[in-house]
């Protein structure tokens, strides 16, 4: 997939898997480099960006071995982020499947 | 793949400690607080996949060309910083500033300070003569070579000592202040070096 398209969503993606609960960094980037071809680090600048703006808070706790490892929440506004954007991006993906689509079935874009 | 930008280390598994300083290289010039945090990120990423039973070898690789990591890193700090609207990275980059200040010194800044301490060292010159006549004073009327007009020679005695006290109280302060101000206007180029001509 296209570079440029991917780094854009993966914000995005970052916020769909704080959704589902708090997490720390190794976990994210295997949850992310596990369905999206990306390399595990990728995550880590993402997150410190998304900390910066707000959307997602950090935090420290123990880890059963080693040494405390930093938690990422996702914030009320990181929330709302997420909801708006998750809706405009599907929105776009389905008016792009469609066009894609029936160029696939070789009919033309008229009805 | 993720080593093809890097000839030298092409294929060539890093280990922890590796792929840290590659990386803290990588990463320049961005503030000290800054790297230390990403640093910390990483190396907790390596020891969360050690305890996975990974390699460092083999996490190194996943994590990706700590050169492109860097960078990534530097893209967000980029973002951070016209978010926060800080001056730092315009002033560094678009060179404003750092023109700013050469073309000003050579112009007023160097000369202006140039002059002052002319100034002072002309102060220093004329006390100079001041104390060296009162000095011939005083040691002709000591060795009785004044006779005469001995009552206007006392005054012009005491209006040079009048003028020798101003001089170094002038001169105490001039120094003083020229200490101060230089000190204030070297720290003022710096900061208009470093984040450029800015409102804060």
């Amino acid at each position: 997939m296209n570079s440029q398209i991917k780094k854009g969503i993966l914000d995005l993606c970052v916020l769909a898997l704080l959704e589902q609960g708090d997490s720390y960094g190794y976990d994210l980037a295997g949850s992310l480099a596990r369905k999206v071809e990306v390399a595990d680090g990728t995550v880590y600048p993402i997150l410190r960006k998304l900390a910066s703006e707000g959307v997602v808070s950090t935090y420290l706790q123990e880890s059963q071995n080693g040494p405390p490892r930093k938690y990422y929440h996702l914030t009320d506004s990181g929330r709302r982020k997420l909801n708006s954007d998750r809706e405009e991006w599907l929105k776009f993906c389905g008016e792009v499947n469609e066009i894609l689509e029936r160029g696939e079935t070789g009919g033309k874009a008229d009805e | 793949m993720r080593y093809l930008s890097e000839e030298k280390l092409e294929g060539k598994p890093m280990n922890k400690t590796e792929y840290l300083n590659r990386l803290s290289n990588e990463l320049g010039h961005m503030p000290y607080g800054d790297v230390k945090d990403i640093m910390q990120s990483i190396e907790e990423h390596f020891d969360a996949g050690v305890s996975e039973g990974r390699s460092e070898a083999e996490i190194a690789e996943s994590l990706g060309d700590p050169k492109e990591l860097a960078n990534e890193f530097k893209d967000g700090a980029k973002f951070n910083q016209i978010m926060k609207r800080r001056k730092k990275v315009d002033g560094g980059r678009d060179g404003t500033g750092r023109i700013f200040v050469v073309v000003f010194n050579i112009f007023v800044g160097v000369g202006m300070w140039l002059v002052l301490l002319a100034a002072i060292i002309a102060a220093l010159c004329i006390l100079g003569v001041d104390l060296g006549i009162i000095g011939v004073i005083v040691a002709s009327m000591i060795m009785g070579k004044i006779t005469e007009f001995i009552v206007p020679f006392i005054f012009l005695l005491l209006t040079l000592i009048c003028v020798a006290i101003f001089l170094v109280i002038l001169l105490i302060l001039g120094i003083k202040y020229y200490g101060k101000g230089l000190k204030a206007y070297i720290r003022w180029n710096r900061h208009v070096w470093n984040y450029g001509l800015g409102e804060d």
